[in-house]
């Protein structure tokens, strides 16, 4: 629905920046988990030194992934699960 | 028995590269199976399910190859076979009991509630952890996945659509709606407490 607005109408520089913004949106996951090419990179990188409201929703995406990484505890093997693991498969021999 | 892959090993290199290359993975592939089915006992039953399965299937396993992912794989499918239908459900789970310790790597985001609160307190470090916990357990469970292969466990989007059997555009999507998911609801607790997120 995008393209037939631009279409029917010439370009201003608003029209191109929001596309822009689209784009550059819909690469935050592929930035934040190191998933995104060189020039995706480049392409991000130079969008959101001159985009607030980009770089923020960076921000915003990269502290979520941080909280998830940084904060979750992890749960504690519990001592005897190694040993029945080792015991259940002589068994099964 | 036939030995179609014609590299059969004794039982004795069995066992030995066993340990050396499935065992290291317990503490990874415990907290998965913990996280999938919130419940410690069985995390357990599904934990040893797995490593039964990879023990009968060793010798498909080429030797070199992500282990972790392999064993990943294996306990998503025997999670989704047998597990889930009897599965428990939730809210039953005392997180103080069994969640121990964190990664102590720091957030690297310094906006937003970073910002706002005190986080060096280890009440505080509690509270966001509990609250982490809390917001994705919430999550539906193939959301919890997604999260935890890529936020915890650092798995690329390739191996996880390797695990999970699916496209890495299903990856990506289901990362990115599992994710809008987690926010609202950790901004939900965000603006109980006061913040502005
Ligand atoms: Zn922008």
């Amino acid at each position: 629905m995008e393209s037939k607005f631009t279409e029917a109408y010439p370009k201003t520089p608003d029209a191109t920046r929001e596309e822009e913004c689209l784009r550059v949106s819909d690469m935050l996951d592929l930035m934040i988990d190191g998933e995104a090419s060189t020039d995706e990179q480049q392409y991000f990188n130079k969008h959101i030194e001159e985009c607030v409201s980009c770089f923020e929703n960076h921000q915003k995406q990269k502290l979520l992934k941080g909280l998830v990484s940084g904060h979750l505890k992890r749960v504690i093997v519990p001592h005897s699960l190694v040993q029945s693991i080792k015991a259940r498969i002589q068994e099964t021999l | 028995m036939s030995d179609q892959t014609g590299k059969q090993l004794s039982k004795e290199e069995k066992d030995a590269r066993f340990e050396a290359e499935l065992l290291p993975v317990l503490d990874p592939l415990y907290n998965f199976a913990y996280r999938l089915t919130l419940d410690e006992d069985d995390a357990n039953d599904l934990v040893q399910e797995t490593y039964l399965k990879a023990y009968r299937f060793f010798d498909y396993f080429e030797q070199g190859t992500n282990a972790k992912a392999w064993l990943f794989r294996i306990l998503k499918n025997s999670f989704i076979n047998e597990f889930r239908k009897k599965s428990k459900q939730p809210a039953k789970v005392d997180y103080s009991e069994v969640e121990g310790y964190y990664n102590t790597d720091d957030v690297e985001g310094e906006s937003g509630v970073a910002t706002t609160t005190d986080m060096r307190t280890e009440s505080v470090q509690d509270l966001i952890g509990d609250e982490v916990a809390s917001a994705l357990n919430a999550l539906p469970v193939d959301f919890r996945t997604v999260i935890i292969l890529c936020d915890l466990e650092g798995f690329t989007y390739e191996e996880m659509a390797k695990i999970l059997d699916i496209p890495i555009g299903t990856v990506r999507s289901r990362l990115h709606r599992a994710r809008n998911s987690l926010k609202e609801k950790l901004e939900k607790y965000a603006k109980s407490m006061g913040y502005n997120s």
